[in-house]
């Protein structure tokens, strides 16, 4: 009993917490930053001796950084570059107590920079940083380069379905709804389907509720389905595939998702607004969005792409994907990332 | 005076009800229990160590139907357990917990339980933990983790050897959920799967005894 116990704490003390910096084609390690009473895990993976990383700032907010670490990435990106999958607080891996007050865009955006800072202690000063914002990450990522000066931290920003303002989401994504609805209606196509979509858009017309938001978000997401050239995939089924090979801490995960959704954080969010700051970015942006993406419309792309002041800015649309063009149109997302980042590293 | 035989008439048809249907024997129990279990969290590692009070021990016969006796033991246990699971990258989680125990064990061996019971958690997460200050300085948290409550509910099955061979040691399966709170303000559950044994130097002496 005792060597069993003398085994139980060796391994708990040694193994645990042991630092490891690998610099090699093929990495993949992982460490934790602590900030304001959030532990945040920060997975590596890739090619370190690159020097150059690229940050994965996931959707959500309380989504996870698991969901973009696919195999396809680590072929296609991760070759060349070092991905780096960061889960926010009160998200994925990311352990805590009572921190739910923390749970804030300003908070985040502190808790980015020393993220990065850390991997600059890690890998060293001299690494190439570009920061890649999905959905609600790309909302984070804009507060992150319109802040102070951070913007300097890194070499690029690629925009993927990313909002920067959640006001002028709303009144778009009802407008997509409504525009696409009656065009499919109007082909025959889900009739049953987009009827109740377009009575809802024509009975809100603007000044959005949290819960008309809500509702149109939830419009937005279940709308995709009924569009025949979207690639659809399942969320469920990525779980599956990569649940036990890459450790999902599922459990966690579904708390701090739920958590999340359910916080008041997502009501502060609802007026948040980027549009009179977007003149701040001048380094290089790569915005990349899907035709059908109905929670973030491609007007919502057109006009951060008009409204920064970034000389070396390129918009691509991907006329298969919705909301989530990482799954749904990976061959592009990841070269047109790797040219991006090759171009300004 | 008729309140009274009410009382009275209604005690006594509890009590030969109860003559008829359970046939209650106590027999006293002190030994104490030791338990080693594989503590897997379903498929990541982990080890539970115990030790079992046993509060009472009642051996009960039920007559079914008018038919035939239904035998079996039931137990009522107080544990105290050390328990441990290593999810890789994620935390390692040193667990106690003080349980209430409730065990059915049948004359064939078969074993049912159920127990639930407070805790206490203390986490270590899986990887280098680093702090950096206001002035950018950066440093890594030794032992890095966090103090939860806990608790947890389960239930599970086995067999005892002590009742048919002899052997003073059971086999049990069993199922646990753990709660952990305030994770990140809310709470965590996760499902904790145990397999292992259990030695009872008592039982082997008590089951003699009944003979």
């Amino acid at each position: 009993m005792r060597k069993l116990f003398l085994f139980g704490f060796i391994m708990l003390f040694s193994g645990c917490q042991k630092e490891k910096i690998t610099f090699s084609e093929n990495v993949s390690e992982a460490f934790y930053v602590d900030n304001a009473g959030a532990s945040m895990r920060v997975l590596v993976e890739g090619n370190t001796t690159s020097n150059t990383f690229i940050i994965i700032i996931h959707g959500g907010p309380g989504a996870s950084s698991y969901f973009y670490d696919t195999k396809y990435i680590s072929r296609n990106i991760g070759d060349k570059y070092a991905v780096v999958y960061w889960d926010q607080r009160n998200a994925g891996a990311s352990q805590g107590t009572s921190n739910g007050a923390n749970l804030h865009l300003d908070q985040m955006v502190e808790d980015l920079k020393k993220v990065i800072e850390v991997l600059k202690f890690r890998y060293g000063q001299q690494i190439s940083l570009f920061l890649v914002g999905h959905s609600f990450g790309g909302l984070l990522a804009i507060d992150f380069v319109t802040s102070s000066d951070y913007q300097n931290m890194v070499k690029g920003l690629i925009n993927v379905d990313g909002s920067h303002d959640y006001p002028l989401n709303d009144t778009l994504t009802r407008q997509m709804l409504l525009n696409v609805g009656q065009y499919q209606v109007s082909k025959n196509r889900h009739v049953d389907k987009w009827q109740p979509i377009i009575n809802y858009c024509i009975a809100h017309q603007g000044n959005f509720s949290f819960e008309e938001s809500q509702q149109l978000e939830s419009y937005a997401t279940e709308a995709e389905n009924y569009i025949d050239s979207i690639k659809q995939v399942s969320i469920v089924s990525e779980v599956f595939k990569y649940a036990i090979t890459d450790k999902y801490p599922l459990s966690a995960m579904l708390s701090n998702l739920l958590y999340s959704e359910d916080s008041n954080f997502n009501k502060e969010l609802a007026k948040t607004q980027f549009s009179s700051s977007l003149y701040k970015i001048t380094i290089p942006v790569l915005v990349l969005w899907g035709k059908y993406d109905f929670t973030c419309p491609p007007a919502l792309g057109e006009d951060f792409y008009d409204h920064i002041y970034s000389s070396d800015k390129r918009m691509i649309i991907s006329p298969s994907s919705g909301h989530n063009i990482i799954l749904q149109d990976k061959k592009l997302f990841c070269n047109e990332i790797n040219a991006f980042v090759l171009g300004h590293k | 005076m008729l309140k009274t035989g009410i009382f009275i008439l209604t005690l006594l048809y509890c009590y030969l009800c109860q003559a008829q249907n359970d046939s209650i024997i106590k027999t006293p129990d002190r030994h104490l229990n030791f338990k080693l279990s594989y503590n897997s969290s379903l498929i990541y590692p982990g080890i539970s160590t115990g030790i079992e009070f046993p509060l009472s021990q009642v051996n009960v016969q039920r007559l079914k139907k008018q038919r035939y006796i239904k035998s079996f033991t039931k137990g009522r246990f107080i544990a105290g357990n050390l328990n441990w699971y290593h999810h890789p990258d994620f935390h390692d989680n040193l667990y106690l917990t003080a349980e209430w125990v409730m065990r059915r064990t049948k004359l064939n061996g078969f074993i049912s339980e159920f127990s639930a019971g407070p805790g206490y958690s203390r986490t270590f997460i899986g990887g280098t933990t680093y702090k950096v200050d206001d002035s950018g300085n950066i440093s890594v948290i030794k032992l890095a983790g966090y103090n939860y409550a806990l608790i947890t509910i389960g239930g599970g099955f086995g067999y005892d050897f002590s009742m048919k061979k002899q052997l003073p040691f059971s086999v049990v399966g069993k199922m646990n959920l753990i709660s952990m709170f305030p994770y990140n303000s809310t709470i965590y559950f996760r499902p904790v799967l145990e397999l292992g044994f259990r030695y009872m130097p008592g039982r082997v002496k008590r089951n003699l005894n009944m003979q």
